[in-house]
């Protein structure tokens, strides 16, 4: 583990400290209730609470926090060989049973319940126990015991020279839910693999709804609903007392201003004015304005792919995949439902009603098919986007800008410039510059660093290589397309505003009283400009305020006392 | 949200001639149609609570009310109401005062009318739009000789142009951004012409279409409508889209190329604005009512610390980090103000629509009245389009928003280009969930029989219709063009579906028949309290759903109870207009022949409903106290 297979490249024990280390912090922003644990086997020295021999238990199960990633920092490269050395020790053996024993011992000293354990095996070892065939049989069935017990055991195989062998031990203790779900990675020898290895494993799949999925009459399926992209949100601010420190509680009460006296939800309506009439309702009544359908979908139709606009957003897509778990057979009816409208290239549009007390709204189901990368990582599910689609409300004519074509010299120059600046789009290239920043913040403070580490802002244009790589090309194109004078950064607008109020052309308004007067009992006084209006009012030494309208009713007032 | 900029004047007007009134056998006349349309118009707009004004000018009427009127001039043409405020008041004369004429008027002599009211009406008031609803049958005859002369006035002073007409004019798939599929009734309803129209409206139909398409063109010929198609689509009143806010910037390439753009919100959910504001059960008063928190320790007493004595901090994992205010504001990452800025190119494939994320559509053009910036937008345009590539970008809205990560893609269609802005998800915004697949496995692997059944399905459900010959594909089910249920139903007021509700209860046994029929009860009580016709009908509903589950459940001695009671409080209250509607529609006491467990004969049910003084005494005997809701229920 703590040697590397060439000369520039991380040791596999550091590729697992790095990969912890980014496990945790990630942790801290996504899900900072999770608790992780560390546990080094294999050692020297030994701290477990069954005190077995060559297993150092370096975190016990707990909210990942600063101090625990300084700590793990501490193992970090050459210096971190060797304060592993010093602190910790490579010892000469271990069972892999007692390691599993002490991780479940982990698990069952923490007071509440988990909804998912999981444990993952950092390894460059794929026969451990080769010599040894009675603990090889003792970590089988351990493993087993762990199974039974919902505790998940992953194995995160790092490279090995001559190649990680799977058969030789390991296949025969992580097998359950990998069968299942029909995923074999590859060994990773890159940080990122190991990253994007452990990342699928961590975060735990979260249902956001079992819904019915009616095709007709007849059929039906269940389908779950899943969220694959979910706003990440700075966390909100706790309120903390000033002298200690400790949190404090919130508690919002409601009362009557003039008895004092606290209000219980029923003594409350809920009310809404119009057109000066009041509208009162109990709440139960306004959450039923809201209710329509059961939840879950209704088939309408299938309209072929092409049909769906990509301009036609409204809100982020839902993934949906089959559960089986309601209604049996669902799986095998989704997946020819999933491999027709992938072989006929077509959606189906759908009514959804996502929860009881929610309107309706049309969505198209988008075949997706199942997608690998080269390590063997599940990229893209299979099963359906759930792709929403706006109302004839939600879509707003906007004022075009009338069409004026480019010719195709400067069409052609624009795609050179646009070769340029090629590169291939990954979703997960940009971070969060204010989440990654407010994190940095957090992290100086608690470590008590004078200034902050400042986050790389990955959303800024890199002008200086854009530029570069474009050269000429820019002052070529806009040679093409903009007069000589012309000035893109200029505001147009300016330079009509200073010829408006600083030239010539304001008029000085005199207007007599007799004119004014028609004006007001015409009705036509609103045909005045303001300065006009303004002045008028200045002369009869009326207070009109700012606004046109306020300075009609005076002066109307004003002339229809007189 | 009521915003002076967005203001807008509607002169709705309204043929109540003589013809408006003919209708086939069992078919609503146009004059009734037409005033379901406005009914649902000006309902959304009392609802809508913006500062639009509206005024009713009816042609065809008995008498003449006009500013115009002189000798034989624009006759028979009454405004009925000014432009202001849309009201209850409004609806109430649409519903009830609006009566069928026995004249004819000049449709453009009403539209003349019209023109000169908003001219008039809108002096010294700043609208952003002004637009004239025209409802007719288009059968009275009308003077061409003003034609050229109206439709420069409307260009001039900018007012925009609607028609309603009892019959769709069959019109051409449509251009720019409605013509994604034309509306749906046409291709069920007749084809042009449509049948059973006389010479005078088929001379009609082409002068309307002519003022529209001097109009807006092609676009014009969208805005004819037929009553069916607005009662369905609601949002077909030109009024009611909301408007984007024009956002300026630049797009920028690098340092020195920048291309001046502007940009607008092109979709985006449209939310119930107005939220339920809470107020006390009795006084119905929200001041009455305040909210206050507090903090307190986490202590066993609770003990509670005053706002001053705490401060603000963030968790941080386990830890939980004291961080005020004013070191946020010093630390936190600030974004350099608005921009546009590309930070490179590449495939559209790589950017699937999955990962679109935010709440808003932006359409972004070059800057208005700008040539060069218009030039050179459409060269990127052009170049992405034929590259087929896209642009992703930082956006920052302005100085005090988040920077985004979005793609930027071409749209061309026949009227404008442009580029189409999307938010992309942050690396921290992914979740990388993994799915068992479901090609190899064993358990849901579908048969052959399966996957043809599957197919046969999909054929039979096919929401598209192809012309192989001309190799069009039609969109039979187009839903972008249908409006929002929800606000539809916002509408409607008062308690959503009592009598729904009622058959749900009973039918489930989810509440005893009595308790269901109390609640109910209440309702229509509540109804009829409003003395309001809107509420009548829905009375209705409930009392004949309440007759419908009475006899299912051999609880008709509750219902003919609740009935006679109610005979007696309608007597007492004078709400004789909603008992006109209960004879009307023949409700009466449940009779032995359709519930064994009654005792009323046919006969009495019928004297039941007949004008009081020769009313059963026997019947109403029992009841003359009656009269009160309290009474009501303990009848039952």
């Amino acid at each position: 583990m703590f040697e590397s297979q060439d000369e520039d490249e991380l040791t596999p024990f550091d590729m697992s400290i790095q990969c912890i280390r980014s496990v945790y912090t990630n942790k801290i922003i996504s899900s900072n209730r999770d608790l992780l644990a560390v546990v080094f086997y294999g050692t020297k020295k030994d701290k477990n609470s069954v005190n077995f021999k060559n297993i150092y238990v370096l975190q016990e199960l707990d909210n990942p926090g600063v101090k625990r990633v300084q700590e793990l920092d501490k193992f970090k490269g050459q210096e971190g060989k060797k304060y592993f050395e010093d602190q910790i020790g490579h010892g000469s053996d271990y069972s892999l049973s007692e390691v599993l024993w002490v991780c479940a011992n982990l698990f069952s000293d923490v007071q509440f319940k988990m909804s998912h354990k999981r444990i993952m095996l950092f390894t460059n070892e794929d026969d451990p126990h080769g010599d040894d065939s009675a603990k090889a049989s003792r970590a089988r069935t351990k493993a087993g015991d762990l199974r039974d017990t919902g505790i998940f055991l992953d194995l995160m195989h790092l490279k090995k020279r001559g190649g990680f062998d799977t058969s030789l031990f390991y296949r025969d203790v992580i097998i359950a839910e990998n069968e299942d779900i029909g995923i074999h990675f590859e060994e990773s020898s890159k940080l990122e693999d190991l990253l994007r290895k452990v990342r699928a494993k961590e975060t735990r799949k979260r249902v956001l709804s079992r819904l019915k999925l009616k095709l007709n009459k007849d059929v039906t399926l269940t389908v779950g609903i899943y969220n694959m992209v979910q706003k990440a949100y700075r966390p909100p601010p706790v309120r903390l007392y000033r002298e200690t420190n400790e949190p404090v509680k919130t508690k919002t009460r409601t009362f009557n201003v003039n008895t004092g006296s606290l209000l219980l939800p029923s003594d409350t309506k809920r009310s809404q004015t119009y057109s000066h009439r009041q509208i009162v309702l109990e709440k139960e009544e306004t959450e039923e304005l809201k209710r329509f359908d059961e939840p879950g979908f209704i088939l309408i139709g299938f309209k072929p792919l092409m049909m769906l606009k990509k301009h036609h957003y409204l809100r982020h897509s839902l993934f949906v995949y089959p559960e089986e778990s309601l209604i049996n057979g669902s799986s095998t009816l989704f997946s020819a439902l999933l491999t027709k409208c992938l072989e006929k290239e077509v959606m189906a549009v759908c009514r959804y009603t996502p929860r009881r007390n929610s309107p309706p709204c049309f969505v198209a189901l988008v075949p997706q098919e199942e997608e690998l990368d080269d390590q063997k990582i599940q990229v893209a599910p299979p099963g359906f986007q759930l792709v929403f689609l706006p109302y004839a409300d939600d879509k707003r004519k906007v004022p075009f800008t009338e069409k004026v074509m480019a010719n195709p010299e400067q069409v052609d120059k624009m795609k050179a410039i646009v070769q340029k600046l090629r590169f291939k789009y990954r979703s997960d290239s940009f971070e969060n510059p204010v989440l990654q920043q407010h994190f940095r913040n957090m992290e100086a403070l608690a470590l008590d660093l004078m200034e902050p580490e400042q986050a790389v802002d990955l959303t800024l244009p890199k002008t200086e290589v854009m530029d570069k790589r474009l050269g000429s090309l820019v002052d070529e194109f806009k040679e093409l397309v903009y007069p000589p004078d012309y000035n893109p950064e200029g505001k147009v607008t300016k330079r009509k505003k200073d010829d408006e109020s600083y030239g010539s052309k304001r008029p000085k308004v005199e207007l007599s009283e007799e004119e004014l007067k028609a004006h007001v009992s015409k009705g036509t006084l609103g045909k005045l400009t303001v300065p006009a209006l303004k002045e008028a009012c200045r002369m009869y030494g009326l207070k009109g305020g700012l606004k046109k309208q306020e300075l009609l009713d005076v002066l109307t007032e004003h002339f229809q006392k007189a | 949200m009521a915003r002076s900029w967005d203001k807008a004047a509607v002169v709705l007007c309204m043929d109540v001639g003589l013809a408006m009134s003919n209708s086939f056998p069992d078919e609503e006349s146009p004059f009734e149609l037409a005033k379901k349309v406005m009914t649902m118009f000006v309902q959304r707009q009392v609802f809508a609570e913006n500062k639009d004004e509206v005024a009713l000018v009816l042609f065809g009427t008995d008498g003449t009310e006009n500013a115009l009127a002189a000798g034989d001039q624009y006759q028979n043409i009454t405004v009925h109401r000014h432009l202001m405020c849309p009201d209850f008041d409004l609806l109430e004369d649409i519903e009830s005062k609006i009566q069928p004429g026995s004249q004819q008027a000049d449709l453009l002599d009403a539209l003349i009318v019209c023109m000169d009211l908003i001219q008039e009406e809108t002096l010294g008031k700043k609208f952003e739009k002004r637009h004239i609803e025209v409802f007719t049958d288009l059968s009275s005859p009308f003077s061409r000789d003003q034609l050229d002369i109206i439709i420069h006035n409307l260009k001039k002073s900018g007012i925009s142009l609607q028609f309603f007409l009892p019959f769709p004019i069959g019109k051409q798939g449509g251009t720019g951004d409605r013509g994604d599929g034309s509306l749906l009734s046409d291709h069920h309803g007749p084809s042009f012409p449509p049948k059973g129209i006389t010479e005078q409206q088929k001379e009609g139909i082409q002068m309307v279409k002519k003022v529209m398409m001097s109009l807006e063109g092609e676009d014009g010929l969208e805005e004819i409508y037929s009553f069916s198609e607005a009662l369905r689509q609601l949002c077909v009143f030109k009024k009611t889209e909301r408007r984007s806010m024009p956002w300026s910037c630049q797009l920028t390439i690098g340092s020195n190329l920048s291309i001046k753009i502007v940009a607008y919100k092109s979709i985006t959910q449209e939310k119930v604005k107005k939220c339920w504001t809470v107020v006390d059960a009795r006084t119905l008063k929200k001041e009455a009512i305040q909210k206050e928190t507090v903090y307190c320790l986490n202590d066993d007493d609770e003990t509670e610390v005053s706002k001053e004595d705490t401060i603000q901090g963030f968790r941080y994992g386990s830890d939980i980090i004291p961080f005020s205010k004013v070191d946020e504001e010093q630390m936190k990452y600030k974004s350099e103000g608005k921009c546009f800025s590309v930070l490179g190119f590449c495939r559209s494939s790589q950017v699937h629509m999955k990962y679109f994320m935010g709440n808003q559509v932006l359409k972004v053009f070059a800057a208005k009245d700008d040539e060069a910036a218009a030039v050179a937008l459409s060269s990127l345009i052009h170049a992405l389009d034929e590259l087929d590539m896209v642009a992703v970008v930082r956006y920052v809205y302005n100085e005090k928003t988040n920077p985004q990560v979005g793609v930027a893609f071409p749209l061309i269609k026949d009227a404008y280009e442009c580029l189409v802005y999307i938010q992309l998800p942050f690396m921290e915004d992914l979740r990388q969930y993994m799915f068992p697949s479901l090609k190899n496995n064993r358990k849901c692997t579908p048969t052959e029989a399966q996957l043809s059944a599957v197919d046969a399905l999909i054929d039979s459900m096919s929401l598209v219709q192809k012309d192989e010959e001309e190799g069009t594909i039609e969109d039979l089910f187009p839903t972008s063009k249908i409006p929002n249920p929800q606000f539809q139903r916002l509408f409607q007021v008062g308690s959503v579906n009592p009598a729904e509700n009622f058959r749900v209860l009973v039918r489930q046994k989810k509440a005893t028949f009595e308790e269901a029929s109390h609640q109910l009860i209440n309702h229509i009580e509540q109804f009829l309290d409003t003395n309001e016709t809107l509420y009548f009908m829905k009375s209705m509903d409930c009392i004949k759903a309440f007759r419908e589950e009475a006899i299912q459940f051999s609880e008709e001695q509750r219902f003919n109870n609740f009935l006679k009671a109610l005979r007696d409080k309608v007597e007492v209250k004078q709400l004789n207009h909603f008992w006109e509607i209960v004879v009307h529609d023949g409700v009466t006491l449940i009779t032995k022949d359709e519930a064994p467990g009654s005792s009323v004969t046919t006969e009495e049910a019928k004297k039941f409903l007949a004008p009081k003084e020769n009313a059963n005494a026997d019947s109403a005997a029992a009841f003359e106290e009656g009269g009160d809701v309290d009474d009501l229920l303990e009848l039952i």
